[in-house]
């Protein structure tokens, strides 16, 4: 799983290979460093000069005004809540259950486990709409619970982590029962301090998710209440010019780069710090897609 | 009959009756949380959509049983075919381009000898990262047929501007290329573990028998990596047949409905109230996408 170490060729690379990734490079960073770039642009010069940067002209005008007609803090207050409850469901109940999975005979196990290999085949969006309506019926729409519950305890999480336990030695195990270890303990002080690192991907993972999830948010919790920082971002044009009468295209394009570039710089910051974590769970995660 | 049944009660009991009750009980209740959530959330909406497929239900109400007709209405609606041959075109657009850069980076990130290649493969990762929605908005202001940056591009080589999200011809590759740019990092690295699982000594072989660069890649590379390719390719098509963020912020599906994916087509019945007919569509296409998933695996056997 490891991305570095060992290569393939060993001649050294041509100067068009060089080329080549500098290019790719470029094209990759480029739009997200322009947008955080023209965000800081008085907001005609954005749509005038879109490709001239003069930094003594730079401002934070449009952050300003972003502040005072979006609801983006309130956006990241839900997604918080949601990060935290979710993610935390997520990352205790799943690899208890794969821990189960990976070390017990019990009944039903090979029914139950083929289910969630079956369900990881399936495409997410064919439950959107059966799932918006038992939320109706429970009167869970626009609620934390019904953007929390649902999928909290991910197939694909607990099929990853089962592959991850099951590489722990079972004599490990019988040693810790041997010293009198329950069968919880056994999970949690044995099981969870070796498979950290992948418990690490899965938590990066998760996150990553959490916070860019959009399809279900924005089907059961758009209400201005509820909306998580995606959901507040999909409206954003209508929602300046509906917050500032007679507010001009300029205007509107200066705060929408301003709110996206809020929006994606804690997770460019979680990214570049654990960078190694990241590869691997996408890595893993690719399982699912 | 009763030896047969004693039977088979005995094994489990055979394999279990020694341990302490603790140990018994212990995987019931360590899975309890993830079935309870998955009997909730996954079997039964899966089940009750199911059944709404066939009833005529708007949301409130008694439901009508209609049979088939939800699924022989959508299979006679061009607009359903239309959001197909939508996703359709677009895969064409996205998957052999894609998959020809993610390839050719991959391989030259497989050079051990490369300089910065940490640096080039976090760069790749950004954009699988950044959240869609925001990239999907700045995406709306750099293809702006008047103010935007790729127009002011396209201006300094003297090129016309383009009407990027107002025709609909260019509205689906605007969209294309918002995908491509998003998940292409994301093949790279599928790609690359790949690559690395390749035996060196394959290539220094091959280096004796007077290969050349591409002929490597040709005939050692990519039938090596034949399945890592084929993986990708379920993957992203999965992804593109479900594609709904893209157009929903970009486009909205139009212009004239040139960009209503099947996703976007499928929320349109929520949005619409229509349940029972989303429902049906939910099901063609879990069968439209489990076929060319089934079709993917079979072709990479029948190769084999």
């Amino acid at each position: 799983m490891t991305v570095s170490s060992q290569a393939g060729e060993r001649t050294r690379p041509r100067i068009g290979s060089h080329v080549f990734l500098v290019v790719l490079t470029l094209a990759f960073l480029a739009p997200v460093a322009w947008a955080i770039l023209s965000a800081f642009k008085p907001a005609n010069d954005i749509i005038r000069h879109p490709l001239e940067f003069d930094p003594t002209t730079f401002t934070l005008d449009n952050f300003v005004g972003m502040f005072a007609d979006v609801p983006i803090g309130h956006g990241f207050l839900n997604t918080a809540i949601v990060l935290v409850l979710k993610g935390s469901i997520t990352l205790f109940f799943a690899p208890l259950a794969a821990y189960a999975f990976a070390k017990y005979e019990f009944r039903f196990k090979n029914l139950i486990f083929g289910t969630v290999l079956l369900t990881l085949m399936l495409p997410t969006i064919v439950l959107i709409i059966p799932l918006l309506l038992e939320m109706k019926e429970l009167g869970w729409v626009n609620t934390y619970q019904a953007l929390i519950l649902p999928g909290a305890i991910d197939a694909f999480a607990i099929f990853w982590m089962r592959q991850v336990i099951a590489a722990v030695p079972d004599e490990l195990l019988d040693a810790g029962r041997v010293d009198g270890c329950g069968e919880f303990g056994l999970y949690w002080r044995i099981v969870v301090p070796i498979i950290r690192p992948g418990l690490a991907g899965l938590a990066v993972l998760t996150v990553m998710n959490i916070y860019n999830d959009f399809v279900w948010p924005v089907v059961v919790a758009s209400s201005e209440q509820m909306a998580t920082l995606q959901v507040v971002l999909s409206t954003l044009a209508s929602t300046i010019s509906g917050n500032k009468i007679g507010a001009d295209y300029a205007t509107v394009t200066g705060e929408l780069l301003a709110a996206s570039s809020v929006a994606l710089v804690p997770l460019l910051i979680i990214f570049i710090v654990l960078q190694k974590h990241f590869i691997n769970g996408i890595l893993a995660g690719s399982v699912k897609g | 009959m009763t030896t047969t049944s004693q039977l088979r009660r005995a094994r489990p009991r055979g394999r279990s009756a020694g341990l302490p009750l603790q140990r018994r009980l212990a995987p019931y209740v360590f899975v309890a949380p993830f079935v309870i959530l998955f009997l909730a959330f996954g079997i039964y909406p899966m089940l009750f959509t199911l059944r709404l497929s066939f009833t005529n239900w708007h949301g409130a109400g008694a439901a009508q049983w209609v049979g088939w007709d939800n699924y022989l209405y959508l299979l006679g609606s061009p607009a359903f075919w239309n959001s197909l041959a939508n996703s359709a075109v677009l895969w064409l657009l996205i998957i052999p381009f894609q998959l020809v850069l993610a390839l050719t980076a991959a391989i030259l990130l497989d050079n051990a000898k490369l300089r910065m290649r940490g640096f080039y493969r976090t760069a790749f990762i950004v954009p699988f990262v950044t959240p869609l929605v925001a990239i999907a908005q700045i995406w709306v202001v750099l293809f702006d047929q008047n103010y935007g940056a790729i127009n002011a591009v396209l201006g300094l080589v003297g090129l016309p501007d383009i009407g990027w999200l107002t025709t609909s011809e260019w509205a689906k590759p605007t969209l294309a290329l918002l995908f491509i740019w998003k998940t292409t990092g994301f093949i790279i690295i599928i790609l690359l573990s790949g690559l690395q699982a390749i035996d060196s000594s394959v290539y220094e072989a091959a280096s004796l028998d007077g290969a050349g660069r591409l002929r490597k890649v040709t005939s050692i590379t990519i039938p090596l990596i034949r399945r890592t390719m084929m993986f990708a390719v379920v993957l992203q098509t999965l992804a593109v047949f479900q594609m709904f963020a893209e157009p929903y912020v970009v486009t909205q599906g139009g212009p004239y409905s040139s960009t209503t994916t099947a996703g976007l087509f499928l929320y349109n019945h929520i949005t619409r109230g229509d349940l029972g007919t989303g429902a049906a569509n939910s099901f063609l296409l879990v069968i439209l996408v489990m076929a060319l998933s089934l079709g993917f695996v079979r072709l990479l056997r029948a190769k084999d």
